[in-house]
């Protein structure tokens, strides 16, 4: 009797078909205590092939003679030959200054108009919806469009903002933005927080939903007014956003060359020439791939200083 | 009291709007110039005063473009790229964001930050030893190397954000499927990503835009018209035209176009993705 139960709770016999039935063994395999490292496998395994490898291999080659067009000793180690020039290069060194000027001031227009923009669809006015998504395009429209939009409307003879300027008195006559060196960086800068501003309005409006609405009641009947409120509540409140939003803007502003290869080449003069640029410059024009291996490196290293020190100041200010 | 509260709230929001109102013009201002120039004939564009509205409206540009500078086969290499793009990230990207946001294993917290800094290597240092590898494997100059490439720093990128989508998906259906029998597998297909597709769909249409808009990589790693996109297409017509404003107007309208499409038909999903993933990274 008891036996005869155990024959029942037997699982019924397998066909071959079910042996082999890839459906049920990926489900079986599902339920091992593995499966969610087999999940991360394949994004893993690429992520190692095509970041991981590539980053390793920059490494090596700031350490190694890469000219493409000058097959002769390629790939021999050089040591620190790279690096010595750089350190020699006057170049490098304006384009640290220009990169520094250019994260600065992009990244503090950007904040300001991305916060002021946050706040002010915050109120949740008729017709914010419509203006929050005439706000955000700019964010969506590729660099290379972006870039030859404003080199259209800036251009020194055919450019509608000269002509707006002249008419309403401020300019004198037609100005050659990007053809001046004390105005190209400027006005780069202009047309990278125009197109990047929106990133921040996005996170900071995230943000703000979070606040709890008790703090500003609590704060009106102690009678604080809205700037009193605004560096009292939502600041602090935000921090955590802001450095996040910071972060990563800076790494964007850092590695991507891409706006001012469009607007300016790096010109006029090296007026605008940031080491991103000078790096990419290196290798797609010169093809001196260890040279601007070298710079990459650099900028990997003082990227993750930033990054490094930046939260840990955004932390210390917590107590 | 009550009096001054709702004077300062109507000043407050008339300044709101006068600022939004500004934001949204200076926004939208650029892309409708460049809509009116691709418009206008070549009088119009280049004058000695400026012609706002056309005097005569033209498709020459379009025309032009379309038949003198293989706009098509740009756009077409576009969308192979980016379509490549997609499924690569969906394919790798989706399980694991998955993995991310049901399980918790060892080594879970350093693997996610890991997904993360890799967003922080700069292109230029992932550029130039992509190239010689995507040149030794035979890669260089296709879609299939470019999209590879593209999905080095949209992988990281589409399991972050889609991983918030799955972390919003209630889990309780899925734990009732479990009950009932489902395997692991079963659940994740037939509860969980259907109830997360509007994510999953806003979270591929990100990386198709970002894909789509790209032109550091596919300058460096395109040398023929066999996969070069039209980024670097409609950058090159600088050069190889005098004057090639109308033509780029056109260009630069025809290619946002579609981004424009998918941004306003998931906008609002896509929005609460972006800065999920941010607020929680």
């Amino acid at each position: 009797m008891s036996r005869g139960r155990a024959m029942a709770a037997l699982p019924p016999p397998r066909s071959t078909w079910d042996a082999i039935n890839p459906l049920r063994l990926l489900g079986e395999l599902s339920e091992t205590r593995y499966w969610m490292y087999l999940l991360l496998l394949p994004s893993a395994l690429l992520i190692t092939a095509i970041v991981l490898f590539p980053t390793v291999y920059g490494f090596q080659l700031s350490f190694t003679e890469m000219r493409l067009n000058r097959p002769a000793g390629n790939g021999a180690f050089v040591g620190l030959k790279h690096y010595q020039r750089m350190l020699a290069d006057p170049i490098f060194w304006l384009s640290l200054r220009n990169t520094a000027v250019w994260v600065t001031f992009s990244i503090v227009i950007e904040f300001v108009v991305g916060l002021v923009a946050a706040l002010a669809l915050n109120r949740n006015l008729p017709g914010g919806k419509i203006l929050a998504v005439l706000i955000l395009v700019p964010y969506f429209l590729p660099n290379v469009v972006a870039g030859n939009m404003w080199a259209l409307m800036l251009d020194s003879r055919v450019g509608v903002i000269n002509d707006i300027l002249v008419r309403i008195g401020l300019l004198h006559e037609y100005k050659a933005w990007f053809a001046d060196p004390n105005t190209a960086m400027a006005t780069a800068i202009f047309v990278e927080a125009w197109h990047s501003f929106p990133f921040f309005t996005l996170l900071i409006m995230a943000g703000l939903k979070g606040i709890p609405a008790d703090l500003y009641k609590a704060a009106d009947i102690d009678g604080a007014g809205a700037f009193a409120q605004l560096r009292l509540i939502t600041l602090p409140m935000l921090r955590t956003i802001i450095a996040a939003a910071v972060i990563l803007r800076v790494i964007g502003l850092v590695n991507s060359p891409d706006l001012l290869l469009i607007l300016t080449q790096g010109g006029p003069g090296r007026s605008t020439q940031v080491l991103s640029l000078y790096a990419f410059q290196n290798a797609y024009s010169d093809f001196n791939f260890g040279y601007a291996g070298a710079l990459s490196v650099v900028m990997f290293v003082l990227l993750m200083l930033f990054a490094w020190a930046y939260i840990r100041l955004s932390k210390v200010n917590q107590d | 009291m009550a009096q001054t509260r709702t004077g300062s709230n109507l000043i407050w929001n008339i300044l709101s709007y006068a600022v939004l109102i500004v934001l949204a013009l200076l926004s939208i201002g650029p892309l409708l110039w460049m809509l009116l120039t691709s418009f206008k004939v070549d009088d119009d564009i280049v004058t000695r005063t400026m012609v706002y509205f056309p005097t005569r409206f033209t498709l020459e540009n379009y025309i032009k473009l379309w038949n003198q500078s293989g706009y098509p086969v740009l756009v077409i290499n576009s969308l192979v790229t980016t379509t490549l793009t997609v499924a690569i990230c969906l394919f790798t990207g989706t399980i694991a964001s998955y993995a991310f946001s049901r399980f918790n294993f060892p080594g879970r917290t350093p693997l996610m930050l890991g997904y993360l800094v890799v967003r922080m290597f700069p292109a230029v240092l992932m550029i130039i030893p992509l190239f010689i590898v995507m040149r030794n494997l035979g890669l260089f100059d296709t879609s299939l190397g470019l999209a590879v490439a593209y999905t080095s720093f949209l992988l990281p990128l589409f399991v972050w954000m889609l991983k918030g989508f799955f972390d919003a998906a209630p889990k309780e259906l899925e734990s009732a499927a479990r009950i009932d029998g489902s395997t692991r597998i079963g659940a994740m297909f037939r509860i969980v990503i259907p109830i997360a597709r509007n994510g999953l769909v806003a979270t591929c249409v990100f990386v198709a835009i970002a894909a789509w808009n790209e032109y550091l990589f596919a300058l460096m790693l395109t040398s023929s018209t066999g996969s070069r996109t039209w980024p670097v297409g409609l950058q090159l017509m600088v050069g190889e035209f005098q004057l090639p404003w109308g033509m780029l107007a056109a260009g630069g309208i025809i290619s946002i176009l579609p981004v424009i499409v998918l941004f306003a038909l998931v906008q609002r999903v896509m929005v609460a993705g972006i800065t999920a993933g941010a607020v929680k990274g």
